[in-house]
């Protein structure tokens, strides 16, 4: 593995610290705003619940222009003794410093990973600068599984809006449970914990310079843990709220991330979720409650419109990619998106087979893999707005329920993905795509 | 008279029987070596296309994207492309051999041609080849792209992206051969200052109002919450 430069003065520090148990990596990169109540929930947490164990708080930052680091290190804790019953044994540690590489989350982690091992830490956890609803309770919910139950990765478990967390609810939750079996709710939620096993398997990896750099680090961390068989569980979190991210971000750059690596690792994980069947729930530790969420705006027509333009523009590269039967009917469905936005509806199995048809032709490359995860981003806009229409009126159990179905969906079609990812032709047409309700029966019977 | 027919006759029958002995032999030899040439290189397409694999050429060819750039329908493989290409290599060596047996100059000459000119060909036609894969992945990015970025008539923008790629790449090609430089470079000139200077006329002048709209409405974009939302609730 490429070593990864820390700055001496980083290096320094963590050689006067020289050991600790656990480690809390806050990744950030312009977050002055909210930065400052992270690193005091991290303070409380630890004083709080593991007031015996010797911590540091890391902020890895990606250059922040707005004092980031400043305010890390001036963040005063003080204010967070008045929840602490007893004095802690040892001062929590806090170091903030600049990391380098390609510019992104992932690069981050990896400074944090790199610092924790140095240390030795038994269990190191990521949280999010931009949180606005982290409370001291995270820290325990996210290391206790870790230190007293043995668990190598902690994923988070959140209340989220119905429309927040789209990528993960249309693609990467349904997607990575039917590959490995395992239901993370949250493979890509942000906070994690993980164990010292397992930040060394990280470290000890060579691809932290593709997409795992950026924002395909999160479905890296989890699918490794997965298809390695590492002990994985959850932990409920309460709500996430958070700050809005850079606006110059784009949606179809981190679509692509996210997605790239969830099919980069479908190939270097090929014996282990083809041979894997069915799934059941991961373990969840936390006691469960509702919470207030904050509302979320969507606009379908643009998402839909966004739709059209690929049917009409993206055909050349959707028939290299699609099953002509697939293709065939989203370019039927483009036709009804322009007469009813309103019950515009894309059925679970065709996204699903979409989805499958993606993930088979960024194996095979019928074309350039680039072109086609940035092509992937109407179809993801459509099944959006698809699925904005349908949850129109649904409560969060119901609204989960749909979900659930989703992830049957995928399960029930693993074998067209394997037949499609082996080059095998599809004899004939594909499967007729059945009704929504008589989609729901089948499923249900199962 | 009658002795001047003579010897004129004379004079032609022994030409035409020094040509006959001459050319003929060598005309039926080229025919043969022709014949034989085309049977060869039937044979060897024939035999190629059925004990030629070529998996990983072929794996080469659909992933660079060439398969498809070569034939839309992704039908081109590698055995094709292997038989198609033994079979014009081993015709044209058949061709070049048959004109040698006339032995003639003019032959000779057209021999030399062919032989010196064949590196040449073989450069100018990679490099179309090139541009041309290189057209197809720069208009396929632009069309992503502008669609992905909601321009106007992507399909359009990235017909021209590859057109203008070709035509480089057929310019270079022409240099490369010598043949008609002035004319390729002056239409090149021609073509990229008018294309610069159309462009600038319609941004400046005709589309200054769209582009003023596009990029209020990109800036609006980025205050919308719908945008907000799918960027930062992955």
């Amino acid at each position: 593995m490429a070593e990864i430069s820390l700055p001496d003065e980083t290096r320094h520090a963590v050689e006067l610290i020289h050991q600790a148990d656990i480690v809390v990596g806050i990744p950030s990169y312009n977050s002055v705003r909210t930065i400052g109540h992270v690193v005091q929930a991290a303070h409380a947490g630890l004083a709080k619940y593991f007031r015996q164990f010797i911590s540091v708080v890391i902020n890895s930052d990606g250059g922040s222009k707005d004092g980031t680091r400043e305010a890390v290190l001036g963040t005063r804790v003080e204010d967070t003794h008045m929840l602490l019953i007893s004095t802690p044994l040892f001062p929590v540690h806090r170091l903030s410093f600049p990391y380098h590489g390609i510019p992104g989350k992932g690069s981050a982690f990896r400074s944090i990973f790199e610092v924790a091992k140095m240390l030795g830490a038994k269990a190191c956890i990521v949280v999010d600068s931009d949180l606005r609803s982290i409370t001291p309770e995270w820290i325990d919910l996210l290391v206790r599984p870790i230190l007293l139950a043995d668990y190598d990765l902690v994923a988070p478990y959140y209340h989220r809006h119905k429309y927040d967390g789209t990528i993960t609810n249309s693609i990467v939750y349904p997607l990575t449970r039917s590959l490995y079996g395992l239901a993370v709710r949250q493979p890509i939620g942000g906070d994690f914990g993980i164990s010292a096993r397992l930040v060394s398997r990280y470290l000890e990896r060579k691809d932290w310079e593709t997409d795992v750099a950026r924002y395909g680090v999160d479905i890296w961390m989890t699918t490794i843990a997965l298809a390695e068989s590492f002990r994985v569980c959850q932990s409920f979190l309460g709500a996430k709220l958070h700050d809005a991210k850079d606006p110059g971000s784009d949606l179809t750059s981190m679509l692509t991330q996210v997605v790239g690596s969830v099919f980069t690792l479908m190939q270097e994980y090929e014996t282990a979720w083809k041979e894997q069947s069915g799934s059941h729930r991961a373990d969840l530790f936390g006691f469960r409650y509702d919470v207030g969420l904050d509302p979320i705006e969507v606009n379908t027509d643009r998402m839909l419109a966004a739709f059209r333009n690929g049917c009409k523009d993206l055909g050349e590269i959707w028939a290299l990619a699609l099953h002509p039967d697939n293709h065939k009917a989203l370019l039927a469905l483009s036709c009804r998106a322009n007469e009813d936005s309103k019950r515009f509806h894309i059925e679970d199995e065709l996204w699903v087979r979409v989805i499958y048809d993606f993930a088979s032709a960024y194996k095979n490359r019928p074309l350039e893999r680039g072109h086609l995860l940035r092509s992937l981003t109407p179809l993801y806009l459509a099944r959006v707005a698809s699925f904005v229409v349908e949850a129109h009126s649904l409560l969060p159990p119901e609204f989960e329920e749909k979900i659930e179905q989703l992830c049957l969906c995928f399960e029930k079609l693993k074998p067209y993905l394997i037949s499609r990812w082996n080059g095998e032709a599809i004899s004939g047409p594909a499967p007729a795509l059945s009704s929504p309700a008589a989609n729901v029966g089948e499923i249900s019977k199962r | 008279m009658i002795e001047t027919l003579h010897t004129i006759m004379e004079g032609a029958v022994e030409r035409l029987s020094y040509q006959v002995t001459t050319i003929l032999p060598g005309l039926l030899a080229g025919l043969v070596i022709l014949l034989g040439a085309y049977l060869i290189a039937r044979g060897v397409y024939w035999l190629l296309q059925r004990i030629f694999k070529g998996i990983a050429l072929n794996r080469f060819l659909v992933q660079s994207g060439i398969s498809t750039m070569l034939d839309r329908s992704g039908r081109f493989n590698a055995t094709r492309l292997v038989a198609a290409t033994s079979y014009w290599i081993i015709l044209l060596v058949g061709c070049l051999t048959a004109l040698s047996a006339f032995d003639t100059n003019l032959t000779s000459r057209i021999i030399e041609r062919v032989v010196f000119l064949f590196p040449a060909l073989v450069t100018a036609a990679l490099i179309v080849l090139g541009g041309a894969w290189l057209g197809q992945y720069l208009s396929r990015s632009t069309l992503v792209w502008a669609v992905n970025e909601g321009i106007p008539s992507p399909r359009r923008l990235s017909a021209v992206v590859r057109l203008i790629i070709l035509f480089v790449a057929v310019v270079v090609a022409a240099d490369q051969l010598s043949f008609a430089r002035n004319v390729f470079f002056a239409a090149f000139i021609i073509l990229v200052g008018g294309a610069v200077l159309a462009g600038s006329l319609a941004l400046g002048l005709g589309s200054r109002g769209v582009v003023q709209r596009y990029f209020e409405r990109k800036a609006s974009d980025s205050e919308m919450p719908m945008e907000r939302s799918l960027q930062d609730h992955l």
